[in-house]
């Protein structure tokens, strides 16, 4: 139940940032210091949020040459390709064969 | 007020080829859905009340392991935030839209729809414009909730050994890269994944909240440095 409730909050939260503007604040303009900061929120939420993902319940972060080696390759690729298809193919393969080797 | 046919077909039409790229980010999200435990169709329903795969996958990933729920809350409504920039720019264009449409032309506010309206011209007939709109937003809505069910099905059959939830973190690499332009970004990026990283040990996983707060700390920063 709680996961539903947690799904909703977001759900909404989401569309209000979506219409805020449009429905009320259509003449308002947004401070260009919230403009600037708003820019770094994605990178820095995704960047802390890799880390958040391989880190373990004990609060230790499982990250090994595998990762390492998956993490470049799929940075690679993505920066080669701009595609989610071809990076996550490239990452997971480097993944499997490097864990394989190691 | 008035169907444009030939704008609502473009609609489709342009909608399509932007809709590949976020098929593996359906999938995967299926598949994080299947692995987090929750209930299958509790975590399907993020895609249509959240309808956002970057926040629908932080929260279904974080719900699974074991973060409280306000903090798995708090950290995906921040991954969203950028869609305030996308409603102000979109403002001006919805002025001369009913109210019904501007009311229900911010849910569909996806990235890629975004990416499609914000080029067409400022002056464009209204009843073209709306058309383009809805026809582009429902396509993305039909196909990505269609996916997403795909995923869930798909996730209890991939073998355990394959570790497939590793796709995860790789997606949100791809998303980095993607996502920077200037190093200023960069930096955001790094110090966001350093401090979580030194403040992985604290209760509740708040070292996530903790660290992406330091890393847009850092890129602002580091924007005032790039312009002086």
């Amino acid at each position: 139940m709680s996961d539903f409730l947690a799904t909703v909050v977001v759900g909404l939260g989401t569309y209000v940032f979506r219409a805020v503007f449009i429905v009320v604040l259509a003449k308002r303009r947004i401070p260009e210091v919230v403009l600037v900061a708003l820019k770094y929120v994605g990178p820095a939420v995704l960047g802390a949020l890799i880390v958040a993902l391989l880190t373990d319940p004990e609060g230790n972060v499982q990250i090994g040459v595998p990762e390492v080696s998956a993490f470049v390759a799929g940075g690679f690729v993505a920066h080669r390709t701009r595609s989610h298809i071809w990076t996550l193919f490239a990452g997971m393969v480097v993944y499997w064969v490097v864990r394989a080797l190691v | 007020m008035s169907v444009d046919r030939a704008a609502a077909r473009q609609g489709v039409i342009d909608a399509l080829p932007l809709f590949v790229p976020a098929i593996p980010f359906a999938l995967v999200i299926g598949l994080a859905i299947t692995e987090s435990g929750m209930n299958p169709f509790v975590g399907w329903s993020g895609a249509w009340l959240i309808f956002g795969g970057a926040a629908q996958l932080t929260l279904v990933t974080l719900l699974g392991t074991g973060v409280a729920v306000a903090a798995a809350v708090g950290t995906a409504l921040v991954v969203n935030a950028r869609h305030l920039m996308y409603s102000a720019a979109l403002a001006p264009t919805f002025q001369s839209q009913p109210r019904w449409f501007r009311w229900l032309g911010p849910y569909l506010l996806i990235d890629q729809l975004f990416a499609l309206t914000t080029v067409r011209a400022p002056d464009e007939d209204p009843d073209s414009f709306r058309s383009y709109y809805l026809a582009a937003g429902a396509t993305f809505w039909a196909l990505w909730l269609t996916v997403v069910a795909f995923g869930l099905l798909l996730g209890p059959v991939v073998p355990e050994g394959w570790n497939l939830e590793f796709a995860i973190p790789i997606l949100f690499i791809g998303l980095l890269v993607l996502g920077i332009e200037h190093w200023p970004e960069m930096v955001a990026a790094l110090a966001g994944a350093g401090v979580t990283y030194l403040a992985a040990g604290l209760p509740n996983r708040t070292g996530l909240l903790v660290g992406a707060f330091f890393g847009m700390i850092a890129g602002f920063a580091a924007e005032r440095l790039r312009r002086e």
